[in-house]
């Protein structure tokens, strides 16, 4: 039998405290005890009629009939007219088999206590356990209309539905507690079930969801924003290199603002390289030449270029790698980030190299525009170069020390300090394989010589460079899901 | 009706002590997990440290692919929300906010005109200016968290976000995602905390070594990760 009115309407009188001791028992549907304690509560206080009533019910309710039956008797000789001697009577003649009886009884209790909550409850729950269920729902409502001012025949009534599978009308009662009680869970919770039985799911949720954050979340718009599909297009490419952009220039923000000299290093550094090579090669083992700081900074700029680039991007994807496990961004980004990000730094390098090269007296005319090609092949190269090695070292990760000492190499082997004419004519062709070496010499044939690069060469390197470029991109596209995967492992 | 993301007998592999001449061990983290997620739900799931949650965020959100079964989705645009959003440490707040809106979606001046709406839900103050790194785990949170609200992704997963800063910011977040979640908004979330489970959620699941244990109304599969505990 239900007993969700235990709680809520025994109410404690303030000298009473002491009864919260047997109610918690009964709480916890620990009827001996409950019983046990009542019976010591009842020695100190004989008078209050609580101190039985309870007793015999928690007596009911662990089925031990014949104490109930014993105390109903004492009970009934010190307070003949309660109505609870009737009520709990009626129950135990239920207990015992005899619904004729225990009818007959609730009847009295009905015609004369009609103002008492636990007459029409107690009426209401054994029609209900005889299958009475009109019956049942009318003895509810007398509940709900005999003490309007308690929530537990509301409860008791909505519950009722409940059980009986009645959600419709559930709902209802549970509205009509929500109104008089809002501070209550079950207004809320309980028709939260309710609905979602009847499929309501959003209703339930609205329910539950008020009734722990209040009404008000619901008339709270939010500033979001619907993000446009994943559709791949001009707009997603666009958005895909302003990404890669915006990323590069707050890179190199916040590089700058570490540094004393901020912005001045962009300059200063290309011009102490180039010192120290101008000091050993030219001053101390006079191998330099006429015009040889212009023909080292000619060799030194586009290569330092190259070399910044691929130092930066070579741990790019390691260094990202918390993007990649969160936002489930294309891994191309990494290293081409790190290329904008140093190609960027690199451009007052070159206005240096011009304008260094215009004020030794060399003329700046229209061959210059040779340099554009050039430029671009060395751009699609390095890319190319870069991306490759960002991509492989994910998986080999040692090699992230070869890096270093390849570029060493590859910067002695390119003649940045020296003229390739000047090594061994058998070897120069095989010297020139190298693209670096190749590109440093149209350099300095445009800025020195004034004379044309080598198109035929150039234009099989950019083809070859623009040819690998897409076939790295094809890797990473296909390694999408395995870079995250590598980085985690 | 038919499910925004299904998954399929999922299971997902780690390779571990990966060294040369040693051969490779693998660590099964997910085991043929079925489930399905469908259309302005809110399926909350709990589970102890390593039982595979994030991984199957993970997976859910198309950053990794399953090692075996298969996932299907319906054409939903899934965004994970996690705690160590990939901010720059050296970038100031207001930098990684427009990066990280970038990131989910937004265009360059999409973002910058909801710059101010984050800056102020997240109360930084001047510390928005400042670099990243000079920020505490709660303020990093803070300015995850409010960018993160600025999108609406057809599936929202989040990880462990709302039990992070104070008290009162955490109360912030909550409603803000009840907010959402009463939008019709489809919410996946991790938490440790059951009773957020069982306040948010209209289903739950209950990972563990793996494989789900119970699935269903959260009250009753905390019951279960309660008493498995």
């Amino acid at each position: 039998m239900p007993d969700k009115s235990i709680s809520a309407d025994k109410e404690l009188q303030p000298a009473d405290k002491a009864f919260e001791w047997p109610f918690q028992a009964m709480r916890n549907r620990q009827w001996v005890d409950s019983a046990y304690r009542w019976a010591v509560l009842r020695k100190a206080f004989p008078q209050h009629p609580a101190t039985w009533f309870q007793g015999i019910d928690s007596y009911l309710k662990a089925g031990r009939y014949k104490s109930a039956k014993l105390l109903i008797d004492k009970a009934k000789s010190r307070f003949p007219n309660h109505p609870s001697i009737l009520i709990l009577s009626a129950q135990l003649f239920l207990h015992q088999g005899n619904t004729e009886k225990s009818e007959t009884l609730l009847r009295k209790a009905r015609q004369k206590h009609a103002y008492f909550l636990d007459t029409w409850l107690t009426s209401a729950q054994i029609a209900e356990q005889l299958g009475m269920l009109d019956r049942a729902a009318k003895y509810y409502n007398k509940a709900c209309q005999c003490r309007p001012d308690r929530p537990s025949p509301f409860i008791e009534f909505a519950e009722f539905y409940m059980r009986t599978g009645q959600w419709e009308l559930a709902l209802e009662r549970w509205k009509m507690l929500r109104n008089a009680y809002p501070q209550l869970s079950n207004g809320y919770l309980r028709a939260a079930d309710a609905a979602r039985q009847l499929g309501q799911s959003k209703f339930a949720r609205q329910l539950s969801l008020s009734y722990y954050y209040g009404q008000d979340i619901f008339k709270k718009s939010t500033i979001a924003h619907k993000i446009h599909s994943q559709n791949i297009g001009w707009s997603k490419i666009i958005w895909f290199l302003n990404l890669i952009w915006t990323k590069a220039l707050y890179n190199l923000r916040s590089e700058v603002h570490r540094n004393y000299l901020s912005y001045g290093w962009w300059i200063l550094e290309p011009l102490l390289h180039m010192t120290v090579f101008y000091v050993v090669f030219d001053l101390l083992l006079k191998r330099g030449g006429e015009n040889f700081p212009v023909f080292l900074l000619a060799g030194l700029i586009p290569w330092m270029w190259f070399m910044k680039v691929i130092s930066n991007c070579s741990a790019s994807i390691l260094l990202g790698q918390n993007l990649i496990l969160q936002v489930g961004i294309p891994s191309i980004i990494f290293p081409l980030v790190s290329f904008v990000q140093a190609t960027l730094k690199q451009i007052p390098a070159f206005l240096l190299l011009f304008a260094f090269v215009i004020a030794q007296g060399f003329t700046f005319g229209s061959h210059w525009w040779a340099l554009v090609p050039v430029v671009l092949v060395q751009l699609l190269l390095t890319i190319a170069i870069a991306c490759s090695i960002a991509a492989i070292i994910p998986f080999i990760r040692d090699l992230t020390f070869l890096v270093p000492t390849g570029l060493t190499f590859m910067m002695l082997l390119s003649g940045i300090f020296y003229d390739y004419r000047g090594i061994y004519p058998k070897y120069q062709d095989l010297f020139l394989l190298n693209p670096m070496a190749f590109l440093l010499t149209c350099y300095r044939d445009i800025i020195m010589k004034s004379a044309s690069p080598d198109f035929v060469s150039l234009t099989k390197w950019g083809i070859g460079s623009l040819f690998l470029c897409v076939f790295v991109f094809s890797v990473y596209r296909r390694l999408r899901y395995v870079f995250p995967r590598i980085i985690m492992e | 009706m038919e499910p925004l993301i299904s998954l399929q007998n999922v299971g997902i592999r780690y390779k571990r002590g990966n060294k040369f001449f040693r051969k490779a061990i693998y660590f099964d983290v997910l085991k043929s997990v079925n489930l399905n997620i469908y259309s302005g739900e809110t399926l909350g799931i709990i589970g102890r440290n390593g039982a595979g949650k994030s991984s199957l965020l993970k997976i859910i959100s198309g950053i990794l692919k399953p090692d075996s079964g298969q996932i299907v989705n319906n054409g939903a645009l899934v965004t994970l929300l996690a705690l160590q959003v990939g901010f720059d440490p050296n970038l100031s707040g207001r930098d990684n906010a427009i990066f990280g809106g970038m990131l989910q979606g937004f265009s360059r001046k999409g973002i910058e005109k909801k710059i101010d709406e984050i800056r102020e839900y997240a109360e930084l103050g001047d510390f928005f200016f400042e670099p990243v790194r000079t920020y505490s785990n709660g303020m990093r949170a803070r300015l995850g968290f409010s960018l993160s609200i600025t999108i609406n992704p057809d599936v929202l997963l989040v990880d462990e976000i709302l039990s992070v800063g104070d008290q009162y910011f955490r109360e912030k977040a909550e409603k803000t995602m009840v907010a959402k979640i009463q939008s019709d908004q489809t919410v996946v979330l991790v938490s440790h905390s059951v009773a957020q489970i069982n306040r948010l959620c209209d289903r739950a699941i209950y990972i563990s070594d793996g494989t789900i244990k119970a699935e269903g109304n959260p009250a009753e599969v905390v019951e279960v990760y309660r008493s498995q505990k």
